[in-house]
């Protein structure tokens, strides 16, 4: 076989909890890079004088969120289990980082960044949120036809990356948000704007991100 | 978990931490932490180093201390850094008490609170922890239940400055000493007695100095007159803590979710210095000189990798290529090179102890990487003074090697204001920089590089210039701005130290007891940071100084009498004062005193610890 053939790539689905709520993105790059160092499973690294171990994240989760299911891909130069590489991977995890599941993909699939197509997200509050008022805030914003808001000095509408928002009354528990947002390349709804948009402040709410949706599935 | 499952002060200190500048300084979390169930263990103990996250985390006494300390099932050690100004405000504002990474519990819940104080400029942060973690600042208004506040750290060798806040020293190496004082705590704390009891027990720990327990009296000039204890347990002088044998080094490094400084593994090669520069405190303080086995160095590194997943290591020391088995070490390293893809950092090379063997080996190391080395001063004379002797055409020599073997760029540190410093001796830097330049440039041209790092001399404890005054602003002023016109054009660069941080510098370091009410002040006055250059005020210390009656002057600006008192002359530090007397006399004479490996000078640290050595043969002491 030439070395070609060898060539494994690997999908990983983990969680980012409390303790990486304020790793950003950068940050979780270099942790990942760390994590498969530790872990002497045959990574793939670019070549040159400072080689780096070959990453992808699916995408970007703002700072202070956290996540049931985050997607990365890496690659390998020789194969290795699926058993083998979950283990390796789980002992080599920080805390806070749990390895859910590992696949095998093709190599020729595009990259995970392209594949996105939308976050699932819910929102749960410090403060007890009065349950009618917040039904009527999130209906009065769906009834906009536009949402223009500025972000860094750009203006866009956030009212089409909105794929849904609702409240979600938790039986036993403070009611909470959940919503999906469009992430598509070019076109990805921030959480922390729907807030904003609603009345909150970031210091209101805590955001978890439950699912990624890729176009495929 | 939703918000709701966490406990009362965790959901505040969530919320606030959004709004603030990379909060990911005070969530801990990171990988080898440890946390231990709070009941579980009878002692808690606060490690705190009083600057923020980004710089303490990779602080390597206090990550020994955390893992010694963890590996004790009675003891959980947790962690506690300075906030940084925007998390104090918001702290405040919501009447968070500050708190420890790992349990998130108030610092006022431990029983001890370990200060690590390496450098004098952390004294105003560490006022500002205490006050914000609601304990009293002053150490005679605690009460029983808590927490002791033990403070060690190369700035203590001079403990005087804040004997009125600490309740505990640990004078010199802490590995051992911190284990005795867990063990006093607890059978103190069984014991049930008060709090000056548990004071009295600790003073008779070898290497630990409760100020409580002396009493200074003062002389109507200001000198002191005599230092005496009040408690027959107090130790007069307190030797300082020293390992016969340095223990197998730290490889279960914390890795952090953020990026903070020096993150790569770093393993000290040997203790100690045998130079004696007649400058530098960490040469005197540190002896005597214990070297590590280049296996266990070699070991614990690929540990270190293995623990952490780092790209780099660190060989620290303070004279690196004094090591015995630097070529050997360095030979070892360049397989853990290819085999993992690491980088490597050597500080501290000495010119004169350079061979071209070393040059050779390191050149594999650091592809195109730069090259530092410290003359400290720029004339052969001054040189001989400050007892860091070379000669101009050794240093060309060294220089030229270095450009030979295919490094770019060099950066020579140089000091200004020594005793015994003329302008000409100034002028002299620049000339060395220029001449330096010009070498490398006949070897690569125009990409030859220097870079000078001028700092200012100030006279430290326990040295040989501690009775030396420090230079007057205004001349450093001159002495900057010569440079500064004699290497215009040059193509050197040049960086500097604020003077004015230097001056605090200097009356911090040779303060007395006294000097506790002007830091007190100071920190009333709104100093905080005083290391951060964007937030030191000298004007809140110069107030402070007035408002408590002390001239500024008297500390700084002042030749002592070699037969002073001088406020640390009851901590010693291995090193007599009638060698340091000797020295500074020598040093005003340009009479330098060579290496003492080869030939023993007795300056005490044989005689204070002789049986430690005797108890030890294998320590791997390199006095002769």
């Amino acid at each position: 076989m030439n070395q070609q053939e060898q060539i494994t790539r690997v999908r990983v689905q983990y969680t980012k909890g409390h303790s990486l709520r304020f790793t950003g993105h950068l940050d979780l790059q270099r942790l990942w890079e760390r994590l498969l160092r530790r872990s002497g499973l045959p990574v793939r690294y670019s070549q040159g004088y400072h080689p780096r171990a070959r990453l992808n994240l699916a995408s970007a989760l703002p700072l202070g969120f956290v996540s049931d299911k985050e997607l990365l891909d890496f690659w390998m130069n020789e194969p290795r289990s699926v058993d083998e590489i979950q283990a390796r991977l789980a002992d080599s995890a920080p805390p806070g980082l749990l390895i859910k599941a590992v696949d095998l993909v093709p190599l020729q699939e595009d990259s995970l960044q392209s594949q996105m197509h939308a976050s699932c997200f819910k929102v749960s509050f410090y403060q007890a949120q009065d349950r009618d008022a917040l039904i009527q805030k999130i209906n009065d914003l769906l009834m906009q036809d536009k949402l223009i808001r500025t972000r860094r000095k750009k203006t866009y509408d956030l009212r089409p990356l909105i794929l849904d928002l609702a409240a979600t009354p938790q039986p036993g528990e403070d009611i909470q948000i959940s919503m999906k947002l469009l992430a598509e390349p070019g076109a990805t709804g921030r959480p922390d704007e729907v807030l904003d948009a609603l009345g909150f402040d970031v210091s209101d709410y805590l955001v978890r991100r439950t699912e990624l949706i890729l176009v495929k599935s | 978990m939703t918000v709701n499952q966490r406990n009362t002060l965790q959901r505040e200190i969530e919320r606030i931490l959004p709004t603030v500048v990379k909060p990911g300084r005070y969530v801990g979390g990171e990988l080898n932490q440890v946390v231990k169930p709070w009941d579980s263990v009878k002692t808690h103990i606060a490690l705190v180093f009083p600057d923020i996250y980004d710089l303490g985390q990779s602080n390597l006494g206090l990550a020994i201390l955390y893992d010694i300390l963890n590996q004790r099932s009675d003891v959980a050690a947790e962690r506690s850094f300075a906030p940084w100004v925007d998390m104090e405000a918001a702290l405040r504002e919501a009447g968070i008490p500050l708190f420890s990474l790992e349990s998130q519990r108030p610092l006022s819940e431990f029983e001890i609170l370990g200060v690590s104080l390496p450098y004098e400029t952390l004294y105003t942060n560490f006022l500002n922890i205490l006050d914000l973690a609601g304990i009293p600042l002053f150490n005679d208004d605690r009460s029983d239940n808590q927490p002791l506040i033990l403070a060690g750290g190369q700035a203590v060798y001079n403990p005087e400055p804040v004997a009125s806040f600490v309740d505990a020293f640990v004078i010199g190496e802490g590995e051992e000493a911190i284990q005795d004082v867990v063990d006093v705590h607890q059978a103190w704390q069984t014991s049930g007695r008060s709090r000056q009891d548990l004071l009295i027990r600790l003073a008779r720990i070898p290497g630990i100095y409760v100020p409580s327990l002396y009493a200074v009296d003062y002389h109507p000039d200001g000198t002191i007159n005599n230092v005496t204890t009040t408690h027959p347990a107090a130790q007069l002088p307190v030797d300082k803590r020293i390992m016969a044998e340095l223990p197998p080094p730290l490889t279960r490094f914390l890795v952090p979710n953020i990026e903070i400084v020096q993150e790569r593994v770093s393993v000290e090669i040997m203790r100690g210095c045998t130079r004696g520069c007649r400058f530098c405190h960490a040469g005197m303080v540190n002896r005597p000189i214990r070297e590590r086995p280049v296996k266990q160095v070699l070991e614990a590194l690929q540990e270190g990798l293995n623990q952490t997943g780092y790209e780099e290591v660190s060989l620290l020391s303070l004279s690196s290529s004094d090591y015995s088995h630097i070529i050997p070490l360095i030979e070892g390293l360049q397989c853990l090179l290819t085999e993992r893809q690491v980088n490597i950092t050597l500080p501290s090379l000495r010119i004169e102890s350079f061979s071209e063997e070393l040059m050779d080996v390191l050149q594999d190391l650091s592809p195109g990487g730069g090259f530092t080395l410290a003359p400290e001063a720029g004339s052969e004379r001054l040189r001989d003074s400050i007892n860091k002797p070379l000669s101009d055409a050794e240093f060309m020599d060294t220089v030229r090697s270095i450009f030979e073997h295919g490094w770019k760029s060099i950066k020579l540190y140089f000091m200004i204001g020594h005793p015994q410093e003329t302008f000409e001796d100034v002028r002299a830097i620049a000339e060395l920089c220029r001449a330096a330049l010009q070498e490398g440039r006949r070897f690569i041209g125009g990409r030859a590089k220097i870079h000078a790092g001028i700092s200012t001399f100030i006279p430290k404890p326990h040295t040989p210039f501690q009775w030396s005054t420090f230079d007057e602003t205004q001349v450093i002023e001159e002495k900057l701005s010569l440079l500064r016109d004699a290497l215009r054009g040059a193509k050197v660069k040049m960086t500097w130290n604020d003077p004015q941080a230097s001056l605090l510098e200097a009356w911090l370091s040779r303060g007395d007891r006294r000097m506790s009410a002007v830091i007190h002040q100071a920190w009333k006055n709104g100093a905080r940071f005083d290391a951060w250059g964007d937030q030191f005020q000298i004007e809140p210390w110069q107030r402070a100084f007035q408002q408590v009656g002390l001239d500024p002057e008297f500390y700084s600006h002042r030749e002592r009498d070699l037969n002073e008192t001088l406020p640390w002359d009851h901590i010693n530090a291995g090193v007599k004062k009638a060698l340091l007397q000797r020295d500074y006399q020598w040093s005003q004479m340009g009479k330098v005193r060579p290496d003492c490996r080869q030939q023993c000078y007795s300056c005490g640290i044989l005689n204070t610890f002789s049986e430690l050595r005797l108890a030890k043969p294998t320590g791997g002491w390199k006095c002769p």
